[in-house]
């Protein structure tokens, strides 16, 4: 059974969490009660770990744009954007989120995941090109570069010197240099210097690709992220989203002011070979986008909760991650004693991430918090609570003294 | 060769030294020794350590080249033919 032998370690593991009941990777959302709540283990909990940063899911403007596209459009497209899978509402789609960040090209792809994929492996060349990304990128930028075949280079994590040394160094036999970095990192809720690394990419004649999948909607005077928030959205040369956070739809989208963006079509195989989104996630998502554009007390009520929570953490001296932030992430040496943690929250009737090494930038486990504008003054009540008592219970989890 | 091999001890040495914090089972460290199965440390961690050696050689090695290193001896020859090639 030699195929199956490299899984033992892990799946002894998994295994163990699973009998004991505590595995945070086997969840099952029994009952969807709303943007914030669901039935967990039998019992009515508050979800803190789904990155609903602004509360769409049951945006009755989206549901009602869903239930229509699904009446007049059916209830799926049966084929990929390059056959028979691009629908007017794809097009419009991707004309109404260039506007939004004022951009003039956008390519919408089935997923968040895929945009990245597409995007770095559909422009990059790997007999000519070289990649440069940020040691904390997430996985499907680490995908991405790996299914281009190019040369790729990581800097030290928002570190612009590191990236310039690394740039400085390029054998000059590169014709592109594609530099790839993330608006606000969703492990540790970190924001990148984003006006720094532009400035460096562009004086090495390198493009920047901005990864503002958990940052879009969330970050910047229009929610169009940390790029817009460090005013260098015009320096962006590629601008990568995602509909399953703020838009709480799914799939994803590549926005660039190059015409040549337009290449993707006939050059991305993930954008080629794989179905659209469906005709009511596509509708749902400009929905989602129109009540962004129109409500901007959505994105005010998301920071005064993460104000309240990160304040409310820090008092009971645990160690987070980074300054207040969307994602609220406490930091547990130990991952069996995270493990435990994780499991008291729940038990406290509060849903988080877990995330173990080396899925992490660090040695760490994280609990990580994500945090909603549809968190209720009752929800943030819970969640401060539970915080309170995780605090008293596992010292691990504290800032040594 | 000689100096060859001198400069290749001290390669090797660098390297042990940076791994060394992340030998937990206190392992002899040969060109042998395999990073995964040896040192059991992850990936992620052997990235990082690379990272430390290319700013201490001046050199940039590719995340490419890096998934199809398994030992320290590995390590020791991407090295001397990256400095080779960068020179």
């Amino acid at each position: 059974m030699s195929l199956f032998e490299k899984f033992e370690k892990t799946a002894a593991l998994y295994n163990q969490l699973s009998d004991a009941g505590m595995n945070p990777f086997t969840v099952v959302m029994e009952t969807v009660l709303g943007p914030t709540r669901a039935v967990i283990r039998g019992k009515e909990t508050v979800l803190a770990g789904t990155h609903n940063y602004l509360g769409q899911t049951f945006e009755p403007k989206a549901i009602a744009a869903a239930k229509e596209a699904l009446d007049k459009e059916g209830t799926g497209t049966t084929g990929s954007r390059f056959a028979n899978g691009t629908f007017s509402g794809h097009k419009r789609l991707e004309a109404d989120l260039a506007a939004f960040l004022g951009m003039k090209h956008c390519v919408v792809f089935s997923t968040g995941f895929v945009a990245n994929l597409g995007a770095i492996a559909g422009l990059i060349d790997p007999a000519e090109d070289v990649i440069l990304i940020d040691a904390d990128c997430h996985a499907c930028i680490y995908d991405g570069c790996q299914l281009s075949g190019a040369e790729t280079i990581r800097f030290r994590h928002n570190d612009p010197e590191s990236l310039d040394k690394r740039l400085g160094r390029l054998d000059p036999k590169y014709k592109g240099k594609l530099v790839c970095i993330e608006g606000m990192y969703s492990m540790y809720g970190d924001t990148a210097p984003v006006k720094e690394f532009a400035e460096v990419a562009h004086r090495h004649g390198a493009y920047l690709l901005v990864d503002e999948a958990h940052s879009f909607g969330v970050y910047g005077a229009k929610g169009r992220g940390v790029s817009e928030a460090d005013g260098v959205m015009d320096s962006i040369d590629f601008y990568t989203g995602t509909f399953s956070k703020a838009l709480a739809a799914i799939g994803g989208f590549v926005a660039s002011n190059h015409k040549e963006l337009e290449y993707l079509r006939f050059s991305s195989r993930p954008y080629k070979f794989t179905a659209s989104p469906s005709p009511a996630t596509v509708a749902s998502a400009g929905a989602a986008l129109k009540v962004i554009k129109e409500t901007p007390a959505l994105k005010e009520k998301l920071w005064a909760n993460t104000r309240r929570l990160h304040a409310a953490l820090t008092q009971f001296g645990l160690r987070l991650a980074a300054p207040p932030a969307p994602v609220i992430s406490v930091l547990i040496a130990d991952r069996e004693t995270a493990f435990a943690a994780w499991n008291f929250l729940l038990e406290h009737g509060v849903y988080v991430n877990m995330a173990i090494p080396p899925g992490t930038p660090g040695k760490d486990s994280l609990l990580r918090l994500a945090v909603s504008s549809a968190h209720t003054a009752e929800d943030l009540d819970r969640l401060v609570a539970a915080y309170g008592a995780l605090a008293q219970a596992f010292p691990a989890a504290r800032v040594a003294a | 060769m000689a100096s060859v091999q001198g400069d290749d001890d001290l390669v090797f040495h660098k390297i042990c030294s940076l791994f060394e914090p992340l030998n937990q089972k206190g392992v002899r460290l040969t060109r042998e020794t395999d990073f995964i199965a040896d040192l059991e440390v992850d990936s992620v961690s052997v990235l990082d350590v690379v990272m430390d050696i290319e700013d201490n050689y001046d050199i940039s090695i590719p995340v490419n080249t890096i998934s199809e290193i398994r030992t320290i001896g590995d390590l020791v020859d991407a090295i001397h033919s990256i400095k080779k090639r960068q020179a």
